[in-house]
């Protein structure tokens, strides 16, 4: 078990290089100048030289690349050129927002995908099924902007029920930064309205960006559990005459769970990295926004950071899927 | 149904402790603030920065409502110019009682700290100071508790300078508590990015980036604000802006589509607005020797093959007004004719004159992005391009990304360009000599359009202290320029905005200025 996490390990930092490596080439490879970018059509020349200078802008791409490589071994990133801040210090302030929305929309995503498959699988070719398998897929087919826009409309303008923008209203204050996270910050700082009012503000984006997979989640468990309910010792259970539950709960679900917690482990990593249009749509602070400002003003130090964190988070779900998946089948440990 | 509207009105009622608050001692204004990077006035060069720091510090003059043609006092209760021997000598008298929002009183010594600052700091827009209005170290001085005098050399003009203090880089900081909060040298910069010491009506609370920026009443102003909180939220989806200002989220929305504005200016609940902005649009063309627009006659008939009033009556939709000279509308000099009308027969005339009977084809560069007025640029690319044909002319058309247009055009490699221009201080002298005077590198240098008369019209007219002559000099200018120069204006966009109408006292002006202070809230 040591060796194959020390392999998994491995691995995960050869992503990480990778990930530096092509996200640097590719930025760099853009016949654009970040200096014009950031600094705009009224910068004098002297502005966009010194600007050049101080970014390392000037150098060649390979001495660039030493000197990204060398500061990022010492835990640095670089600065953004559009924040003028430690790209470091940028994730800090953007990462707790996507983490927040992306927790939450793993639930909507657990939530109802799970039941809704298991429902599904046990009432096959029923009307129940057939209502999943419909919903199923609209969500999987429903573009997340169409999505947004719709409920939006409805349930904030027409309806009046749910906040479109923003992590709090603007007449609560918030509440003093500790973790980053809203709500966690508001419970510590026991102040409920502000907590309240940040679930209200979470219930839209996060469902929104759960949709989707919640959709395959749904098909995927489904799919699975029937698999598992079709096989012999299910069979034989049902004909021992263990009770319904039991046969369904303990036997097939923790058999049918392997290949759905390899597909969570996508999955989250993917409601990571693909937040961005949904933070864009509700004006959520968190790094998908970041990227794509920092993208359209080429800004490289900031992408490849993100792009960096993201990879990161990635490769490590991936590692503990992994392991989880060697500790509940000792099979996959020698394969 | 019912239920949902129940269990939302629990939730609702959950939040009423948070709600207690006053919502007309708030205003929440929502728009793309993305452009923030700092709080600190010497540093901030932004149009978000401007429009928070202005709110934050005050300057020695400033302008008032839209009006950016007479100053004001603002921290100086007076001011006058000398001729010196070398020297411009500009003497301010401050007003006394004035305090920062520490309780500390506003003195000559925070001027000079500031200026000197300033210039130190070297923030993106000192050229301001060192270039414009040549300011040296040391040429600031404090005579006594309540009197500044600033030099600067003849060569430099006092009408920009003036102009310039109204700018973010002329907010007087409070040397007492900016110094107490230097690290090292860094004249407390680190510091005031996140925090304020001004004495202007509101102080900075918090500033969540990519969120809010939360601003109070500074309890020490002198100006005391009608609101009691002033919040910018940032929404960059012009959707969501204004669903949030449908729902009752934000109350000012900027940075509306065209459409929102049509549909919000039938619903009572809210006012629109379209403020003018200092912007703009123009086709800039490459006169460089061997380049078919050196040819005087093909500019005009480029000129004449523009059919402006189908632009900004139906492509703009009057997010924005027609203008052909080159100083925006609400600022000295301003030229309100537009002798070139839309004359295709005109333009062939003038084309086959110029040797080309068969007309003349060329390369259009434009942005792929948006162009002043919420306008895709391809969008008027391709009206122009349309124009142009009926006089005669073939232009391709080339979308690229905006940095690649600006790169392009700063190497003199384009043939024709469409792009945009704000002047960086809200005074006549920041589109003329950018725009006339070839030895600036700015715009005339970059369309290669060397002409002598044009510099040193630009150079007299920076240089003139009298209004009156200082604006017939821009009028010889704008109409020179209008004539033999390598623009083609298209026109001065407008900022689209919808307001509650709950909103009192908003005026925005075509420098981006907001006070706040003057702003209320019907309940």
């Amino acid at each position: 078990m040591f060796s194959y996490f020390i392999r998994r390990l491995f691995f995960v930092i050869f992503v990480a290089w990778g990930v530096t490596f092509a996200t640097f080439f590719i930025a760099n490879v853009v016949p654009i100048d970040p200096a014009i970018a950031a600094l705009g059509d009224n910068a004098r020349e002297e502005q966009i030289r010194e600007f050049r200078e101080r970014y390392g802008l000037d150098k060649p791409i390979w001495q660039q690349y030493l000197i990204y490589m060398g500061r990022l071994l010492s835990g640095d990133l670089g600065n953004s050129l559009r924040t003028q801040r430690a790209v470091a210090e940028d994730l800090r302030e953007f990462f707790p927002a996507t983490l927040e929305l992306s927790v939450a929309a793993f639930l909507v995503t657990v939530l109802l995908g799970v039941p809704a498959g298991i429902l599904a699988a046990l009432r096959q070719n029923r009307a129940s099924d057939v209502v999943v398998r419909i919903l199923a897929l609209i969500g999987g087919a429903t573009p997340v902007f169409f999505l947004a826009v719709l409920l939006q409309y409805v349930l904030a303008r027409q309806l009046d029920l749910l906040p479109v923008q923003g992590r709090l209203d603007g007449f609560s204050f918030p509440p003093p930064r500790v973790t980053g996270l809203m709500g966690l910050d508001a419970l510590l700082a026991r102040d409920w309205a502000v907590f309240v009012d940040s679930l209200r503000h979470l219930v839209l984006p996060a469902f929104v960006l759960g949709m989707f997979s919640a959709a395959i989640l749904a098909r995927m468990t489904r799919a699975t559990m029937l698999e598992v309910l079709s096989q012999d010792y299910i069979r034989t259970a049902r004909a021992k005459g263990v009770p319904g539950r039991v046969v369904v709960f303990r036997h097939a679900l923790k058999n049918a769970s392997l290949p759905v917690l390899t597909l969570l482990g996508g999955l989250l990593g993917g409601l990571l990295s693909g937040a961005v249009l949904t933070e864009t749509i509700f004006s959520w602070p968190g790094i998908g926004r970041y990227v794509t400002q920092s993208a359209t003003s080429l800004d490289f130090p900031a992408v490849m950071g993100v792009t960096l964190l993201v990879g990161l988070v990635y490769a490590l779900i991936n590692l503990l899927v992994d392991l989880l998946y060697a500790f509940l089948d000792p099979r996959i440990r020698y394969a | 149904m019912k239920l949902i509207k129940a269990v939302g009105l629990l939730i609702a009622l959950g939040l009423g402790s948070a709600l207690a608050q006053d919502r007309t001692q708030t205003l929440i204004y929502g728009g793309d603030w993305s452009d923030l990077i700092t709080m600190d006035p010497q540093v901030s060069y932004e149009f978000s920065g401007g429009l928070v720091t202005d709110n934050l510090y005050e300057t020695l003059v400033k302008y008032e409502g839209t009006d950016l043609s007479t100053l004001k006092p603002g921290l100086a209760e007076s001011w006058k110019v000398d001729r010196g021997r070398d020297t411009w000598d500009i003497t301010f008298r401050l007003r006394r009682g004035s305090k920062f929002s520490s309780g500390n009183e506003v003195t000559a010594k925070d001027v000079v700290y500031t200026f000197e600052r300033a210039l130190a700091i070297k923030g993106p827009g000192s050229f301001l100071f060192t270039e414009i209005a040549q300011l040296k170290p040391g040429a600031t001085k404090a005579v006594d508790n309540y009197t500044v005098v600033v030099s600067i050399p003849k060569t430099a003009s006092p009408g920009s300078f003036l102009s310039i203090l109204t700018f973010n880089i002329g907010g007087i900081v409070d040397s007492e508590t900016v110094q107490k909060n230097a690290k090292g040298n860094d004249f407390g910069k680190e510091w005031l990015t996140n925090n304020s010491a001004g004495s202007g009506p509101f102080r900075l609370v918090r500033w969540d980036r990519g969120s809010q920026v939360l601003l109070e009443a500074n309890p020490n102003a002198r100006i005391k604000p009608k609101l009691q909180r002033v919040i910018l939220r940032e929404i960059k989806e012009p959707a969501v802006l204004r669903t949030a200002l449908e729902s009752g989220e934000i109350d000012i929305a900027e940075g509306l589509t065209p459409e929102a504005l049509r549909a919000l200016s039938g619903n009572p609940r809210f006012r629109t607005l379209k403020a003018d902005s200092l912007r703009l649009n123009y086709l800039g063309m490459n006169v460089k020797e061997g380049s078919p627009f050196a040819n005087k006659l093909v500019r005009d008939a480029v000129r004449y093959s523009i059919n402006q009033d189908e632009l900004v009556n139906g492509l703009v939709q009057g997010n924005g007004t027609k203008i052909q000279t080159l100083i925006p509308k609400g600022l000295l000099g301003y030229d309100p004719r537009t002798p070139y009308t839309f004359d295709p027969a005109r333009a062939k005339r003038l084309l086959a004159q110029a040797g080309y009977p068969n007309g003349l084809e060329f390369e259009l560069l434009v942005s792929t992005g948006i162009c002043g007025g919420g306008i895709p640029c391809a969008d008027i690319a391709a009206k122009i391009q349309s124009d142009l044909a009926k006089g005669g002319f073939k232009a391709n058309v080339k979308a690229i990304a905006n940095a690649e247009v600006l790169r392009t055009y700063r190497a003199q490699n384009h043939q024709m360009v469409l792009v945009g221009w704000s002047p960086d201080f809200p005074d006549p002298d920041g589109n003329a000599t950018p725009w006339a005077d070839f030895n600036a590198r700015s715009l005339a240098w970059r369309n290669v359009w060397n002409d002598p008369t044009a510099i040193r019209l630009a150079n007299q007219a920076a240089l003139e202290t009298e209004p009156t002559k200082r604006v017939a000099l821009y009028r010889l200018l704008t109409d020179y320029v209008l004539k033999n120069g390598p623009y083609a204006v298209l026109y001065q966009p407008a900022v689209p905005l919808g307001l509650s109408a709950k909103v009192e006292g908003y005026v925005r002006n075509a420098q981006g200025q907001v006070r706040f202070e003057n702003i209320s809230k019907q309940p």
